[in-house]
C-alpha cells in the first residue's frame, strides 16, 4: 500500500506541473514530512477506503486470518442484544440499563445522536455524582443511584429517573455578518424512584465512534506526556493535562485514554464499564452489578454475565476496527483548510500525528504512523461546555481532546452531524464555536477568517 | 459488519488503473449515455424499489393495526386468520427491505426496535401479567425483544402456531393493539424519512451523506452483499450449527424460510430494479461493462432462491432433518455473496466517480 500511496503522490505532483521537481526530489533521501505521509492514510497501514454506512465497521486490513476470526467473533458480541430471559443466550440485561447492546448506542460503530427536545434518550447517557471523591479518587457515587443514571429497567426494576431534555437557542454573528445559532441543552431528571440528593452533579455523555481505538491504545505514554504542559510552561495558553485514573486490572493509577474525560485507561476496561453500567452486564473486570445495594438489585442474577472470552473478543473487535482513509485530501480547498487549521492553532490540541509503539507480540498495532488529530490530553474548554463534574484529575471544565479522524463520515454512517460530549452541536461550525477556555484564541481566529477560509477548514474536517 | 474488507483499500488504485478501460456501450440495446444510465439506476431504485417497498410496508402495517383492532372487537376465527395474514404480509415487505438496510432505518434505530429475536417469553408473560397501561411510551420503554414483529407473532400464532381464539385474553388484545400501533408508527417513519430528505441525498450525491456517485453504488452493493452474509452466515448458519431451533427467526408463524427467501428477493429487487413497477436496477450497470458477470449474478440469484425452495420442512425441523438442503442453501447464498463482493463491487468502483 505504500507503493500505491507513492503513485498517487506522483500523480498529484504531475497535476500541478511540478513533475520535474518531484522527480528530482525523489533522488534525495529526505525524511518524509507529516504531510507526505498523511494525505490519505489516517490510520497508517491499518487504514481502509470504504465509504457509506459501513465506513467505520471494517476490520484492520493487516490481520492474520486467525486474528480476523477473533475480530469477527467479537463483532457478534458487539451486536448481541441482551435480555432478561434466563432461558436464552445473552441473558443478564439489567436489572437497570441504558441500552440493550453495544451496537444500539454505537450504531454502525459510530457516534450517538443527540435527543431532540422532549425525546427519550437512546445513545446518550448521564453520569452522576455528589461532591467529594469515591473509591480510588473516582467521582463520588450518588447513594441509591451510583455513578450513572439508568433510565430503563427490566420488568419489576424501577428505572432510576426519567431524563428530559430541552434546548435554549441563541443566535450569534461572525465579524463578517454571517449568523450561526448555538443550542444549549438543559437536562432535568424527573420521577426519580427515590429522592435525589441536593448538590447532584450530572454529566451527559454521547456514545463515541469506536474505530481506531487499538491504535490510540498503542501510542506510548511517553509520546502523550511529551505533549503535556500542565502549568503552561511555554506560555501558549494551552495546558494539556494527563488524567491519572484507576486501572482495575493493574490495581494502580495509570494514564486515562478513553471516554470524554479520559476516565478509562484501556479499551477493555472501557468496554467492561459499558457492559456494567450501560447494560447491567457483569464481567471479570466489573463483577458487581451497578444496582448493588439498591432495591432493584434483588433482581440481579448474581452471576458473571459474560465470559472472559466474550469481553476479550469484544474489546479486540473494537481495537481492530480500521480507521477510514481520507477523501479529497488532494483537493486545493481541503489543503488550504488544513494549513489554516494549523495556522489558527487547532493543532495545538488536535495534534495530527503519533507513531504507535513497537510491539512484536501484536504487530497489528505496532509501529503505525497515524493521524488521529488528538493529543489524548485534558483541556479547559470554558464555562459553556463545562459539566462542572470532576472525574479523577479532570476538573469540571476539562475534557479530553476527541480524535477527529473519520469525523467527515459521521453523516454517512450515523445520519447526523451532532458533535461534542452531549451532541449539542448540529454541524462543524457550531462545534467549533462552542470551543472556549484554552481554545478561545483559536476559536476567535477562526471567527475572524473570511467565509471562504472558514469553509476551507470545514472542507478539511469533512475530508478526515 | 465487515462485508467488504481489504479489497476496498485498493479502490483508488483500481480506479486510476481501470478508468481508461470503459467500453463504449453505444452498441448496447440501451442507447442512453452511460452516465445517464448510472444516474437513472439510482433514481429508479430509490423510487421503484426502496421507497416503493417502504410505502408498501407502511400501508400493510396500517392494515395490520386495523385487523388487530377488528379482531379485538369481534374475536372470531376469521378475524384471527386476517390478523395472521396481515402480519405475514407486513413481514414480507420488511424482509424484502433488508437488502437495503442503510439510511434512516439504520441511523434512526428502526431495525432493532421492530425486528429483534428471539422473543423474551418470561418478560413477555410479566408484561401481560402487570397492570401497566400499554401506551406507546410504555412500549418504547421496553427492551427490544419485547416489541416489534416477533412478540406480535408469538401472541398471534402461539408457541406452536395453532393458538385458538378462545385462548386470547383482554391483556393480550391490548398488548397486541399497542404493538401493532408501534409497528405502524415505525414503518411509517421508515417511509417518511426517505421521502423527506434521504431520497435527495441518495439520488443527488455531492452532499455530506454521499460525497460521490461511487459512494452510492458502494452502499448498494455492500447492502445486498451484507444481507446475503446475514442470511447465510447468521440467520441460517447459527441455528444450524448449534442445532438449536430456539434461535430461529420466525418460529411461531413457521415463516423463517419465507423470511430468508424474501431477503434474497430483496437482493433480486435491487439487482433488477423491480418491486412492483419495473425500472432500472444494478443489472443495467453490469450490462454496460460485463455481460458475462451479469449472466453469472443472474444465475446465482436464481440458484440461491432455488436452494431455499428445496428446504421443504419448517426451518426448525430442517436444521436436523434436511441438513444437506440447509447446507446447500448456505453455500448457494455465500457463492452469490462472494460474487457481489469480489466482482460486482470492484466493477462499480472502477466505473463510477
Amino acid at each position: 500500500m505504500q507503493k500505491h500511496h507513492s503513485k498517487i503522490y506522483v500523480l498529484l505532483a504531475l497535476g500541478v506541473l511540478y513533475a520535474s521537481l518531484a522527480f528530482q526530489a525523489c533522488n534525495k533521501p529526505e525524511p518524509l514530512t507529516e504531510s507526505d505521509r498523511n494525505e490519505w492514510y489516517s490510520g497508517g497501514n491499518q487504514t481502509v477506503f470504504v465509504s457509506g454506512s459501513g465506513a467505520y465497521s471494517q476490520s484492520f486490513p493487516l490481520l492474520t486470518e486467525q486474528k480476523e476470526e477473533i475480530h469477527e467473533v467479537g463483532d457478534v458480541g458487539f451486536e448481541a442484544v441482551f435480555n432478561s430471559d434466563p432461558n436464552q443466550l445473552n441473558y443478564g440485561l439489567g436489572p437497570l440499563f441504558n441500552n440493550v447492546s453495544c451496537a444500539s448506542c454505537h450504531v454502525g460503530d459510530g457516534r450517538g445522536k443527540a435527543p431532540e427536545a422532549g425525546e427519550a434518550l437512546s445513545s446518550l447517557l448521564i453520569r452522576i455524582s455528589i461532591p467529594g471523591v469515591g473509591a480510588h479518587g473516582s467521582p463520588n457515587p450518588v447513594p441509591g443511584f451510583g455513578g450513572q443514571l439508568q433510565q430503563k429497567g427490566i420488568l419489576g426494576a424501577a428505572p432510576e429517573a426519567t431524563v428530559n431534555v430541552a434546548y435554549t437557542e441563541q443566535t450569534y454573528t461572525f465579524p463578517d455578518g454571517e449568523a450561526y445559532t448555538l443550542r444549549k441543552p438543559i437536562y432535568t431528571l424527573t420521577a426519580p424512584y427515590q429522592a435525589l440528593p441536593s448538590g447532584l452533579m450530572i454529566s451527559p455523555r454521547m456514545a463515541s465512534p469506536v474505530f481506531g481505538l487499538g491504535l490510540l491504545e498503542a501510542v506510548s505514554e511517553a509520546d502523550i506526556m511529551a505533549l503535556s504542559d500542565v502549568d503552561d510552561a511555554n506560555g501558549d495558553g494551552i495546558s494539556g493535562k494527563p488524567n491519572r485514573v484507576w486501572n482495575v486490572e493493574k490495581q494502580s493509577f495509570t494514564l486515562g485514554r478513553f471516554g470524554w474525560k479520559a476516565g478509562q485507561p484501556t479499551v477493555i476496561q472501557q468496554s467492561a464499564g459499558a457492559y456494567n453500567e450501560d447494560m447491567g452486564v457483569t464481567s471479570f473486570i466489573f463483577p458487581v452489578e451497578s444496582t448493588h445495594g439498591q432495591p432493584q438489585g434483588v433482581l440481579a442474577t448474581g452471576k458473571k454475565e459474560i465470559s472472559d472470552s466474550v469481553l476479550f473478543t469484544v474489546a479486540y473487535y473494537v481495537r481492530t476496527l480500521a480507521v477510514p482513509g481520507r477523501r479529497k485530501a488532494d483537493d486545493a480547498t481541503v489543503q488550504h483548510g488544513k494549513a489554516l487549521f494549523k495556522q489558527v492553532g487547532c493543532t495545538n490540541c488536535h495534534n495530527a500525528m503519533f507513531t504507535t509503539q513497537t510491539n512484536v507480540a501484536a504487530p497489528e498495532f505496532s509501529n503505525h504512523t497515524i493521524f488521529p488529530y488528538t493529543d489524548m490530553l485534558l483541556h479547559d474548554m470554558g464555562e459553556g461546555l463545562a459539566d462542572n463534574r470532576p472525574e479523577f484529575d479532570a476538573d469540571g471544565y476539562e475534557w479530553r481532546t476527541p480524535p477527529l479522524w473519520g469525523i467527515g463520515l459521521t453523516k454517512a454512517v450515523n445520519g447526523h452531524n451532532n458533535f461534542l460530549h452531549d451532541g449539542r452541536a448540529r454541524n462543524f461550525i457550531e462545534a467549533i464555536m462552542w470551543h472556549a477556555g484554552e481554545a478561545e484564541t483559536a476559536k476567535n481566529k477562526f471567527a475572524t477568517l473570511s467565509k471562504a477560509n472558514r469553509t476551507a477548514i470545514i472542507k478539511f474536517l469533512e475530508s478526515l | 459488519m465487515n462485508t467488504f474488507k481489504k479489497i476496498a483499500a485498493f479502490t483508488i488504485a483500481a480506479t486510476v488503473a481501470l478508468a481508461a478501460c470503459k467500453k463504449d456501450s453505444n452498441n448496447n440495446a440501451d442507447t442512453t449515455n452511460p452516465e445517464d444510465v448510472k444516474k437513472g439506476i439510482v433514481t429508479d431504485l430509490a423510487t421503484n424499489v426502496i421507497m416503493a417497498t417502504y410505502d408498501d410496508m407502511s400501508a400493510k402495517a396500517d392494515n395490520l393495526a386495523s385487523t388487530v383492532s377488528a379482531f379485538n372487537a369481534q374475536p372470531t376465527d376469521a378475524n384471527l386468520t386476517s390478523c395472521r395474514v396481515a402480519w405475514l404480509t407486513v413481514r414480507q415487505a420488511w424482509e424484502r427491505s433488508e437488502g437495503f438496510l442503510f439510511g434512516p432505518v439504520a441511523t434512526n434505530n428502526i431495525d432493532p426496535r421492530i425486528d429483534t429475536w428471539p422473543v423474551n417469553y418470561q418478560s413477555l408473560d410479566s408484561v401481560l401479567a402487570n397492570n401497566q397501561t400499554y401506551t406507546d411510551s410504555y412500549i418504547e420503554s421496553l427492551e427490544d425483544a419485547l416489541r416489534g414483529f416477533h412478540p406480535l407473532e408469538y401472541l398471534l400464532f402461539g408457541q406452536d402456531g395453532k393458538k385458538k381464539v378462545a385462548a386470547f385474553n383482554q391483556r393480550e388484545f391490548d398488548y397486541m393493539a399497542a404493538l401493532s400501533q408501534n409497528l405502524k408508527k415505525l414503518c411509517a417513519q421508515a417511509a417518511t424519512d426517505w421521502h423527506n430528505g434521504f431520497r435527495a441525498d441518495f439520488t443527488a450525491p455531492g452532499n455530506a451523506t454521499y460525497a460521490t456517485q461511487r459512494e452510492v453504488y458502494e452502499e448498494l452493493v455492500n447492502a445486498i452483499a451484507g444481507i446475503c452474509d446475514e442470511v447465510a452466515n447468521g440467520k441460517i448458519k447459527e441455528p444450524y450449527d448449534l442445532k438449536d431451533p430456539s434461535l430461529e427467526e420466525s418460529p411461531f408463524a413457521a415463516n423463517s424460510i419465507k423470511d430468508f427467501a424474501d431477503n434474497i428477493q430483496s437482493v433480486a429487487n435491487i439487482y433488477y430494479g423491480k418491486y412492483t413497477a419495473d425500472g432500472r436496477g444494478l443489472e443495467d450497470f453490469v450490462k454496460l461493462y460485463n455481460l458475462s458477470l451479469h449472466n453469472k449474478i443472474a444465475q446465482q440469484i436464481q440458484a440461491a432462491t432455488n436452494s431455499l425452495v428445496n428446504v421443504t420442512l419448517p426451518f426448525g425441523q430442517a436444521i436436523t432433518q434436511q441438513p444437506t438442503q440447509v447446507q446447500n442453501a448456505i453455500d448457494a447464498i455465500n457463492t452469490l455473496k462472494e460474487t457481489l463482493e469480489t466482482e460486482l463491487l470492484p466493477l462499480v468502483q472502477a466505473n463510477t466517480k
